[in-house]
């Protein structure tokens, strides 16, 4: 787990600090997003979603799979290569704790917007 | 999506309402609600025949008549097992021509069950009945909905909330809603519509076609909708 930024005020840590680089790179975030709702993904879907170059997504692709956050099947349907990606339950747990964190973080802006306000 | 790396003020929440968007177009991408609403409007309206010819009807020298509706039991088991099948390799073919999982199998595998349960459910009630005297008077109208809920077409109106709620499709809730007040409330399902507009066999199709034509509208609705889609 890497922070992206460091922690700021006292008492409970700023949800910032929990930010895991390897998911909260936007790309890497929407891999395991489309990953997670789709069950298993296929390389070109992911491709056109987040209009990536294969080269791009590859190596993307490759961090989350070093990390054991997804994994990475390659077949053939009739002639045709195709890659499949599935998340892990690490990576299950990662998106899940990932977007605890953004919501976490936005309600701590909110409430200190309220609070500079009063 | 960029490749750039954190944040801005309002930054959380516009990757959390990208996230959101990516989430909405895999859910589109992974259903086929047309593909089952079609297979489930040609098991409706194949039901008929078997409805037709399997009724055993028993007409008293007081004008009243006894009616047994063999024929659905016969056809509505098998037909339900092939259609939930059916459309199950519908959604998986579909799903993995599109590059995506599918979330049908728990939809399935209730349409599945349901085929045991409430058969189960109509004949143990058709039994009860049987074999117990009818109260006097009008019966209560929550038995003729429990009724039509036992009978096909309701469980084919509760398995599409399933659906509905798998696939988190708000239009198909709709729809399913719209369907299941039609068969519980409105049409006659159980005991047709019957003389003297229509014969006694005549009288049980009509409410089976109005729900098949209903369903085949449904699927042609939901196919235009995801035509339309950029």
């Amino acid at each position: 787990m890497t922070a992206v930024a460091g922690a700021e005020g006292t008492g409970a840590a700023h949800p910032v600090t929990g930010l895991d680089e390897v998911v909260h790179q936007r790309v890497r975030l929407g891999i395991l997003t489309i990953t997670h709702e789709a069950r298993r993904v296929e390389f070109g879907y992911l491709r056109t979603q987040l209009e990536l170059t294969a080269g791009n997504l590859s190596k993307h692709l490759s961090v989350l799979e070093e990390a054991g956050l997804i994994e990475v099947e390659k077949g053939y349907e009739g002639k045709r290569g195709r890659t499949w990606i599935t998340l892990t339950p690490a990576g299950t747990t990662a998106l899940t704790n990932e977007i605890g964190r953004l919501k976490q973080l936005i309600a701590r802006v909110e409430t200190s917007g309220e609070a500079a306000e009063d | 999506m960029t490749a750039e790396s954190v944040p801005a003020a309002d930054d959380p929440r516009r990757v959390l309402a990208d996230l959101r968007a990516l989430t909405r177009r895999v859910r589109l991408d992974q259903r086929m609600t047309w593909a089952a609403l079609l297979v489930l409007a040609v098991a409706t309206f194949a039901a008929i025949p078997f409805d037709w010819f399997g009724l055993w009807v028993n007409c008293l020298p007081d004008g009243g008549c006894q009616l047994a509706r063999r024929g659905m039991l016969y056809y509505w088991p098998w037909a339900m097992v092939a259609a939930y099948a059916a459309i199950a390799v519908c959604y998986v073919r579909a799903a993995r021509a599109r590059g995506v999982g599918t979330r049908v199998m728990p939809y399935v595998i209730t349409g599945a069950a349901s085929t045991v349960v409430f058969p189960a459910a109509w004949v143990a009630v058709t039994v009860y009945f049987a074999n117990h005297p009818i109260p006097e008077g009008p019966l209560p109208y929550w038995y003729f909905v429990l009724d039509r809920l036992v009978m096909p077409w309701g469980m084919i109106g509760v398995t599409l909330l399933v659906l509905a709620w798998l696939e988190r499709n708000v239009a198909l809730l709709l729809f399913t809603l719209a369907y299941l007040a039609l068969v519980l409330l409105v049409l006659p399902m159980n005991f047709g519509f019957g003389p003297p507009h229509f014969g006694i066999r005549a009288g049980m199709a009509v409410p089976q076609v109005i729900a098949g034509v209903v369903l085949l509208l449904g699927a042609l609705g939901f196919r235009a909708a995801r035509r339309r889609r950029p």
